[in-house]
Formats: C-alpha cells, sequence, structure tokens
C-alpha cells in the first residue's frame, strides 16, 4: 500500500492554444480551414512533467503565476486531459476549489454541501452524517440555510475548506484557498490539515504562501514556466524558489556599467563550509569572493557592496573605504572577499550589488547594480528588512 | 453507449441533486415560481388561439384548440431543453474545470428537470383534455413515445452543451433552428399538410423530422387523430434515438478539451 505511488505522473504535457480575441466562433473556425492550420500559438502549459506523490506526503507546488501549477491540479483531479504523457492516482481525491468556485450562488449553503458531496461521489446518507461537522467547522450555522450569494468570501472559502476536507478523501488538492480565511479559520486549517496528514492522507498543495506551503510540506516542487526546476526538501525548495524569482525580479532592476579599467569579473557567495550558495541562515556567515580584473595598474581602488530589498531599495551599503581597508593597487586578476558576520537580515530576498570605483569617486570602474540575488532564512519574524537580536524583560521594582 | 447509462445510473444521486438545483434555480425569485411552467405554455396558448380566430386558422375542425394545446405543450418541451442545454457545460466551468465526473450528467439532468416539468404540465393537459371530452385510444403507447422524445432531447442537448463550449454562434443559431423546425413541425397544423406538400412518391418522407411523428402520436392517443402513413412514423422514433447515439458521440469526442476551453 505504502509503496505505490497515490499520484503519479510521467512526461505529462499539456499544450493550449491561444487564440486572439479570446472565444472561438464560426468566423475563427472557418479562418483556420482557409489558412490549413489551426489559429492561436501553442504554448505549453505544462511541459514533460514528472513527479510521484506518496501515500500519506504532502507535497507543495511553488512557482510564479503562470507556471502551470493550477493545471498541473487540474489534471491530477482527472478534470483535465494531458496532451500527452500518463497521470495514474490511488484512491478518491477531493479538490478544494478556490474561493468556493463550483458552488452555486442560488442555492443555499446546506444545498451546496449536498451537491458537493455528490460530485464527489458520496452517497446522500453518508452526506447528512457529516453535515454537522461541516456546518461546526465552517462556523456558519446561522447562514447555512441562505443562498451563498449573500456570503462574505470569507465564509464560502471557510464552507469550500470544509465541505473539501470532510469528505474525507484519500488525497485532497489544495489550490490557493487558505490566504482568504482570517488568522483564526487559518490556524484551524492548520490543525485540520496536520490530523488530515497524521491520519496518512496524501495532499498536493499549491500556494504563493510560501511560510505556510514550507511549515506542511514534506517536499516541494518547484515549477517555472511549466517544467519542473526540482523537487526536494521544503526550505531549499522554496529558497530556491526565493533566488529564482528575485533573480526573475532582479532582470529589470540589474544594471552594469563603469569605465572598466578595473572589472569585477564574477562574485561567488559562500557559507561557512565554504560552500556556493545563494541562500543564508540569519545568525550565520555570508561571504561574498570577489574577482576582479586590471587591465592596467589602478592605485587606491575603492571596493563596495550594497544590500537591497527586491525592489531595489537600498538596505544597507558599504566599501573598503568606509571599514578603512587599504587597497593599495590592483593589476591584473585579483581577489577579495567580504565577510559578513552575522548576517542580520530578515527572511526574504535581496539583491546585492557591487562596485568598484575610485577613491574621490569621480571614477567608476565597475558597477553591477541589483545583480546578485540572495535569500535569508530568519527563525522569527519582524518587522522590517532587518533582524536585530533583541531581548524583553522586565526589570524588578 | 452501455458505458454512457452505467455513468447515469451510478451516479444517480448526484443526478438526483442536479435536477433538484435545475428546477430550484430556474424558479428562485419569481414570485410565481412553479406556476410558470403552466403559464409559460398557456400564454402561448392563448396567443395562437387569439390569432388563428382572428386569421380564421382551425384547419376546419372543432377541436382545434385541443388540437394546439397538446402540439404546443408538447413543442414546449423541446424548446425549452434545447435552450438550457446551452449552459449545461459552459455554465458549470468551475465544476467542470476542477472536478471529475461524468460530464454528460449535466446534459442528462437537464432534460430530465425539463421532462419533470412536461410531466407536470401533462398532467395538467391530460385534466383539461378530460373536461373537454377528448376521445383518448392505446395510452400505453405515451411512454414510449414520451421516451423517445427525450432521447430526441438528450441527443440535441449533448450536441448543443458541447458545441456551446467551443462556439459562442451555437446560442444564436439554436434561436433560428428552432424557429425553422416550428414551422417545419406539424405544430399549429396537421401532419396532412406537410404531406400534401410533398409529392406522393415521397409522403412518407414527414417522418424524416422525427418531431412529426412524435407530434402526431401524441395527438394519435390523446385525441384519436388518425396518422396518415402510419406503416412509416417508425422512422420518426428510429430518428429520435439516431439523434441521441450522434449527440453521445459528439459528446465523447469532445468532452476532455471542455476544462482547457472553459
Amino acid at each position: 500500500m505504502k509503496d505505490k505511488p497515490a499520484i503519479a505522473m510521467e512526461h505529462v504535457t499539456k499544450t493550449f492554444r491561444l487564440r486572439p480575441g479570446g472565444g472561438r466562433t464560426l468566423k475563427a473556425l472557418a479562418m483556420d480551414w482557409i489558412r490549413f492550420g489551426r489559429a492561436g500559438r501553442a504554448f505549453d502549459a505544462l511541459s514533460d512533467v514528472c513527479f510521484e506523490v506518496r501515500a500519506g506526503e504532502t507535497l507543495g507546488i511553488i512557482g510564479a503565476n503562470g507556471s502551470g501549477k493550477s493545471t498541473l491540479l487540474s489534471i491530477a483531479a482527472g478534470a483535465m486531459t494531458p496532451t500527452s504523457g500518463t497521470v495514474a492516482t490511488r484512491g478518491t481525491i477531493s479538490s478544494l476549489l478556490e474561493l468556493g468556485a463550483g458552488f452555486h450562488p442560488d442555492l443555499t449553503g446546506r444545498e451546496n454541501v449536498f451537491l458537493y458531496g455528490a460530485i464527489m461521489g458520496l452517497s446522500r446518507k453518508i452526506m447528512r452524517r457529516r453535515f454537522d461537522a461541516i456546518v461546526d467547522f465552517a462556523g456558519i450555522e446561522n447562514y447555512i440555510d441562505q443562498p451563498v450569494r449573500h456570503y462574505s468570501s470569507g465564509m464560502y472559502v471557510r464552507l469550500g475548506f470544509a465541505v473539501a476536507v470532510e469528505v474525507d478523501p484519500d488525497i485532497l488538492l489544495i489550490d490557493e484557498a487558505l490566504s482568504v480565511g482570517d488568522a483564526d479559520f487559518q490556524g484551524k486549517c492548520m490543525k485540520k490539515m496536520a490530523e488530515f496528514k497524521e491520519r496518512g492522507k496524501t495532499m498536493l498543495m499549491v500556494s504563493h504562501d510560501l511560510a505556510t506551503i514550507q511549515s506542511i510540506s514534506d517536499r516541494i516542487m518547484l515549477l517555472d514556466n511549466g517544467t519542473v526546476l526540482g523537487t526536494g526538501d521544503a526550505e531549499g525548495m522554496v529558497n530556491r524558489y526565493r533566488v529564482l524569482s528575485a533573480q526573475q525580479g532582479a532582470g529589470e532592476l540589474a544594471r552594469e556599467w563603469g569605465t572598466g579599467e578595473i572589472k569585477i569579473e564574477d562574485v561567488a557567495f559562500l557559507d561557512e563550509d565554504g560552500q556556493k550558495t545563494s541562500a543564508f541562515r540569519w545568525g550565520r556567515t555570508l561571504t561574498a569572493e570577489i574577482r576582479y580584473r586590471a587591465a592596467e595598474r589602478v592605485e587606491n581602488p575603492v571596493f563596495g557592496f550594497s544590500v537591497s530589498d527586491r525592489g531595489g531599495r537600498l538596505i544597507y551599503g558599504n566599501n573598503t573605504q568606509l571599514e578603512r581597508f587599504a587597497v593599495p593597487e590592483v593589476a591584473g586578476e585579483g581577489r577579495l572577499r567580504l565577510t559578513l558576520n552575522p548576517v542580520c537580515l530578515a527572511t526574504g530576498a535581496y539583491l546585492f550589488s557591487f562596485s568598484v570605483h575610485s577613491a574621490d569617486h569621480k571614477t567608476n570602474y565597475h558597477r553591477l547594480d541589483h545583480g546578485f540575488p540572495v535569500v535569508v532564512e530568519a527563525e522569527k519574524t519582524a518587522a522590517g528588512p532587518c533582524y536585530m537580536p533583541c531581548q524583553w524583560s522586565q526589570p524588578e521594582s | 453507449m452501455p458505458t454512457f447509462f452505467r455513468d447515469i445510473y451510478e451516479r444517480r444521486e448526484l443526478l438526483g441533486i442536479l435536477i433538484g438545483r435545475n428546477l430550484k434555480i430556474r424558479y428562485k425569485n419569481s414570485a410565481l415560481g412553479f406556476f410558470w411552467t403552466l403559464l409559460s405554455p398557456l400564454f402561448m396558448i392563448v396567443i395562437y388561439s387569439v390569432f388563428a380566430r382572428i386569421m380564421k386558422w382551425n384547419l376546419g375542425r372543432d377541436d382545434f384548440l385541443q388540437f394546439l394545446v397538446v402540439g404546443i405543450v408538447v413543442w414546449q418541451f423541446l424548446v425549452m431543453c434545447l435552450n438550457d442545454s446551452l449552459n449545461a457545460i459552459a455554465g458549470n466551468g468551475n465544476l467542470i474545470k476542477k472536478t471529475a465526473f461524468p460530464r454528460h450528467i449535466l446534459p442528462v439532468s437537464t432534460v430530465l428537470a425539463n421532462a419533470v416539468n412536461f410531466l407536470l404540465t401533462f398532467v395538467v393537459l391530460l385534466g383539461f383534455l378530460l373536461i373537454m371530452r377528448s376521445e383518448f385510444q392505446s395510452v400505453w403507447i405515451l411512454p414510449l413515445v414520451m421516451a423517445s422524445q427525450c432521447a430526441l432531447c438528450l441527443g440535441l442537448s449533448l450536441a448543443i452543451s458541447a458545441s456551446h463550449v467551443f462556439f459562442k454562434d451555437t446560442e444564436h443559431a439554436i434561436g433560428v433552428g428552432t424557429l425553422a423546425w416550428f414551422f417545419m413541425s406539424p405544430v399549429f397544423y396537421s401532419i396532412d399538410f406537410q404531406m400534401d406538400i410533398l409529392p406522393a412518391a415521397w409522403r412518407s418522407a414527414v417522418f424524416l423530422n422525427p418531431m412529426s411523428g412524435v407530434l402526431s402520436a401524441y395527438r394519435y392517443a390523446l385525441m384519436s387523430e388518425p396518422i396518415p402513413g402510419a406503416e412509416h412514423v417508425w422512422v420518426s422514433f428510429a430518428m429520435c434515438w439516431a439523434v441521441l447515439l450522434a449527440g453521445q458521440a459528439l459528446f465523447r469526442g469532445s468532452e476532455n478539451k471542455f476544462a482547457d476551453e472553459l
């Protein structure tokens, strides 16, 4: 039982045709005929996706908007057929529809609950037995006989979650739905999901809420433009995603300029063990090794760096001059090491910039602005881009 | 085809809930609610009989009112099915995209919800005919006629609901199509009228229109109206079931793409 995967996808590709102007009409069809082909650009929402979710495992899926996460869930649910590849699932599947989608606005909460149960293939008898638990969990006793069109978005989601969980499937698919409920309900959901896991059930979850998905997933799969970039331990993949999205964001901010007497050829980020990485933990050491080359001898250059948030706002900057670290002259190739110990940044993605300029700041030899994304993981959260060690105490009076 | 019916049987609870949903939604937020089921054919009947009187159109018969009422009630069932089918799939995008269940349950529930409506109207129709002292005969054929009409409606409903997912033109085509079909079917005229237009050798071709056979069969049972060329009426009923087969095949062929389009 445990050996066979609950969900297995092999080489799954899903191709959509994008049609200019949305809906298809007979006119468009006629045009296609005339052109001896089908109009619209083909695009792969998923290409060659392979993965397995073991029974009892929770797999998180992360990726930017449009990376194919929802398509993947639709295919796992059996609602969509892949263009090629195979999907195998074991056991009953329930989808937590985003924002109670699938509820009919004119029907009451009660009617929708039974409708959803019937879609999931549960008998009326079983649903009647679970009905109270559903209403109780959603906390909407007073509204259950109201048409759901009168529900707030929070109530929608609560009822949606309650139904999806209480139909007690073997596999639960969750698509970005929990972000809507209030903190209290989110806590209830987390508890329910933990309970669900304990009972050996399988979950496949999509979310942009990286902290939540990291805490609940056993493994995380990172999708980018329909391809699997990797599957691995939750923290590692979340960091990788942060770096990836920082890189994609940095693409617009990154800028390279300067007169070129000295060139920064490369910067390598290393952890305490000297391993290359772009993910660091708060309180540990970050080392950046700068490789430079000067075609001719340059006297008194100043090397600098800065850290900005993903929007390019400066958080911290420093250089060799300010730190009174003398670099009397450079010629040819050389290396310089910057060590930050401890890393005091809060959890998030950051962009490092590096520069080398003259001592009087008049000549910029080479500047690489926002070119180096780095993610930091801190145990605790606080407001702002940094986390300063702090202690609270009450003096004895 | 066997899996088509097996799926329906296996998901009969879902089907029941969907039929209930269709009926409820239709009458929600309307003060007269379910009475519209009776009122809309009633209005149709009033309009047609007033105009028939003005135009002096009574086919030379005393029971023209009964003749017209049977035709319109039966025709309404078809029209309601066709109109409701447009959104049977397209209007349930979220369910289609996120959950797996036999898709044809949706058009089936649309047709059956209308069948429930039709049966209730039919009870009233029977009452009306009794009051008018209409002569019934061989009423045992009625279930068969109704089943065939349902098959016809379902076949069309499958085709329309699937087509509307891909082509928004379907809606317009249905409007024009039903109007043309209405005038080509013996609703407010009798089947002899159709036959007289055709050359003698081709008279039985009228039964290629399934509604010609269906309408005359209802009138045969409810009004003892003879069917000219009755030996060929089976063609209409065969057409009904052929339409179901064709609609089902069309639906099967396209249902995998529903989730992509919605």
